[in-house]
């Protein structure tokens, strides 16, 4: 064998080394090859809890869309799988799982439902799995903070109440709060932080605790009333919040009313429900969005919408009302994937999501994780809302409630 | 001494392969269990961990199907608490792990025993109960358990949801859906031998003639009250186990997932597969378990999918699935 021969069979060596090295790391992840990243994405897509997620994700679609048209993340081009979770335990783990395990996708990008989510937070970790939620302030994964998991982008339920009380202390002077919230995770956790900010500000709560299905308020609001609250803060869902609203009016409470994001999600459909608007009169709604639906600073994202689903933006309600908080967890999952350098590993995205801080513009406040913190956004605004008009209140809001381990 | 049922009674259908009394066996059903057990044992080295997970639910569901039958498909006792039951088992067994450790054979006795325990007490108090007012009753009971679970935070971490070990045995920890598989696949078939025996015994005979007519049985010197009682206790207790093979593969529970909707899906299940068969509720589960799950695929039309196909069995087989196939297949019209 010449010496050439023996340098060209060298160089071939040593060239199908380097590639294997470098795509060794590639092929190692599922999900990704040199010109694609595979992302699964799960919310509910179908059934009564349809409005948590089904325009959530067309909104995080767009945005996947948008990042693609303008040349991928390091040339990558950015694939969705999408599954129903149906906003149901056993049914989220079944997409989380064929997602991971059939699809094999790189990495997680769902969950609207915070029990529901819970359910797949061990499988996650044990995976060792980036899973930026979409709107699930699924706090019981959150906290403790693990490697893997990151949520809360609209709000964490902890932030809700705390921020609700500071509302209620700086904006309308309130020394007493009558609270409301849900005899269940939702209620415990938001109730938590509302009773350490209120610690903090030297504000007296008085909590009623409701079931999320009930149909009766009476009982809760005159023991309310009782207590000469200076405000009502409400963090229950639309439902029950509607019939709060109602009956405060008919027994005559004209104290300031605080609706909690949590009962937001379609606010023509709560004027409907409260069937006066003289209910309204002295009434806030909270907001975790930049400006009001459809302000200048995110007019974007409901253009956005508009050219990219045309026909179900001529819908009625739509789009849904949480449809923007779908943009802040893709920007995420776009920042981490080119934080993570052009050869991505689940082990990098997570690293990078760690350490993540941003402005999304969307949101009220900026998107930030630390050593002890997975939720990422933790401000709100209020928004006067008299049946026809939101107007702004001027300030940005915050709990005061931190994860101590 | 004579077993008075014996003669007199409706055969339960019973009528799983190899295990008829009868003396000849039709090669189809040996056919039929030799495939049921190949894919059993198969199942692990061919197909992904999200299938052995919705594997290891549609088993679960099977044993909660079974149990069902036992209350209402063989004693005709029309109870509306399986959820409630289930979810004892679900914190019993993850309490046993979570608080000392038990290993996981010992949780599921504790678990079935417990729930068939409260199975009993339920079952003597709903004794002069029937049909509706019996169905009411449980109803209620269903209702009251879920909001001891979601209220008893000390106990079950009310609204947050109760965290739940990894189920163990000695050293060895079950971490994933295929470690669960052979657990879950043998409880199941423990269980299904269990409903067989109970159908095929005394028991199961004084159960349906209970169900048929309880002055008839009570005039046979069947002791009602007991059957009844039993019943109930049966059932509970196969609702139990149902929860802690749960407890294998799932590392959490909510409370949300043990309300009504949970114990009308086994009822449906029950219902299409066949009312007062074996082979029905353990087929509903499978069939029925298995619709759900492709319909997730087709968010927008599965309401109205899984509406449709409920109505066209109702409509096309009001007597489950199984009998619908076996009168086609065997082109008769036994009723």
């Amino acid at each position: 064998m010449t010496s050439k021969t023996t340098q060209v069979w060298l160089g071939a060596a040593v060239l199908a080394a380097s590639l294997v090295h470098a795509s060794s790391a590639s092929a190692q992840e599922p999900g990704l090859t040199d010109k694609t990243i595979k992302i699964g994405m799960f919310s509910p897509l179908s059934g009564a809890n349809m409005a948590y997620g089904f325009d959530v994700v067309n909104a995080a679609k767009m945005y996947y869309d948008k990042v693609n048209k303008e040349g991928g993340v390091h040339g990558r081009t950015i694939e969705l799988v999408v599954e129903d979770d149906r906003c149901n335990a056993n049914d989220l783990v079944s997409a989380v799982k064929k997602l991971v395990e059939q699809d094999q996708v790189f990495m997680l990008n769902g969950g609207s439902c915070s029990a529901a989510a819970v359910a797949a937070k061990d499988y996650v970790v044990r995976s060792k799995i980036p899973w930026v939620m979409l709107n699930a302030s699924a706090d019981g994964a959150l906290y403790p903070p693990t490697d893997y998991i990151f949520g809360a982008y609209s709000i964490s339920q902890y932030a809700v109440g705390g921020s609700v009380v500071d509302f209620g202390k700086q904006h309308l002077k309130a020394k007493k709060i009558g609270y409301i919230n849900h005899d269940d995770a939702y209620g415990a956790w938001n109730l938590e932080a509302a009773q350490a900010t209120a610690k903090e500000l030297g504000v007296d709560l008085a909590v009623e605790s409701i079931n999320p299905n009930i149909t009766d308020v009476t009982a809760p609001l005159i023991k309310l009333r009782a207590a000469n609250p200076d405000m009502i803060a409400i963090t229950t869902y639309a439902k029950p919040a509607a019939l709060i609203i109602k009956k405060a009016h008919e027994l005559g409470i004209t104290k300031p009313i605080v609706l909690a994001v949590t009962g937001t999600a379609n606010v023509s459909q709560l004027v409907d429900n409260v069937g006066s608007k003289d209910a309204l009169k002295n009434f806030y709604v909270q907001d975790v969005l930049a400006d009001v639906p459809g302000g200048s600073k995110i007019k974007w994202v409901y253009d956005m919408y508009k050219e990219n689903y045309p026909d179900l933006a001529s819908k009625p309600d739509h789009p849904q009302a949480y449809m923007p908080y779908g943009i802040a967890p893709a920007m995420s999952v776009v920042k981490a994937l080119k934080d993570a350098g052009p050869n991505p590993t689940r082990e990098k995205v997570a690293e990078a999501l760690r350490t993540q801080k941003f402005d999304s513009g969307v949101m009220a406040g900026p998107i930030e994780f630390g050593p002890n913190d997975r939720a990422a956004q933790e401000s709100t605004i209020y928004l006067k809302f008299d049946g026809n008009q939101q107007t702004l209140v001027p300030g940005s809001f915050q709990s005061r409630w931190k994860y101590k381990g | 001494m004579r077993d008075k049922t014996a003669a007199v009674l409706p055969r339960s259908e019973a009528d799983l392969p190899g295990l008829s009394a009868r003396s000849s066996v039709p090669l189809g059903r040996v056919a039929l269990l030799a495939l049921a057990v190949a894919t059993l044992a198969l199942l692990p080295f061919a197909v992904t961990g999200y299938v052995l997970y919705i594997a290891n639910l549609l088993l679960v569901f099977v044993v909660l199907c079974l149990g069902l039958h036992l209350v209402i498909g063989e004693s005709g006792q029309f109870a509306l608490a399986h959820a409630a039951f289930y979810g004892i088992g679900i914190y019993t067994s993850g309490l046993a792990g979570n608080a000392f450790g038990w290993p996981f054979p010992l949780s599921m006795l504790l678990a079935g025993l417990v729930a068939g325990a409260v199975g009993v007490v339920i079952g003597a108090v709903a004794l002069r109960m029937r049909d509706i007012y019996l169905a009411l009753a449980t109803f209620a009971f269903g209702e009251a358990m879920q909001w001891v679970f979601l209220n008893w935070d000390q106990v079950t971490g009310g609204p947050n949801g109760l965290r739940i070990s990894p189920a163990r045995l000695g050293a060895f920890e079950i971490l994933s859906d295929r470690q669960a598989y052979p657990v879950v696949v043998v409880m199941t078939v423990l269980m299904l031998l269990l409903t067989i025996l109970i159908s095929r015994s005394r028991l199961g005979r004084s159960f349906r003639a209970v169900r048929e007519s309880e002055v008839a049985a009570m005039a046979m010197g069947i002791p009602v009250r007991r059957a009844k009682i039993t019943a109930f206790g049966l059932s509970a207790f196969f609702a139990g186990v149902a929860g802690s093979m749960f407890a294998t593969f799932s590392t959490y529970i909510h409370p949300d997932s043990l309300g009504f909707q949970t114990t009308i899906l086994v009822l449906t299940m029950i219902v299409v597969g066949g009312l007062g068969s074996i082979a029905g509720a353990v087929g509903g589960a499978i069939v029925f378990g298995l619709i759900s799950e492709f319909l997730r695929q087709t968010p927008s039309y599965q309401e109205i999918i899984y509406g449709l196909i409920l109505i066209g069995f109702m409509m096309y087989a009001p007597r489950g699935l199984f009998a619908f196939i076996r009168d086609k297949v065997g082109g008769g019209t036994r009723g």
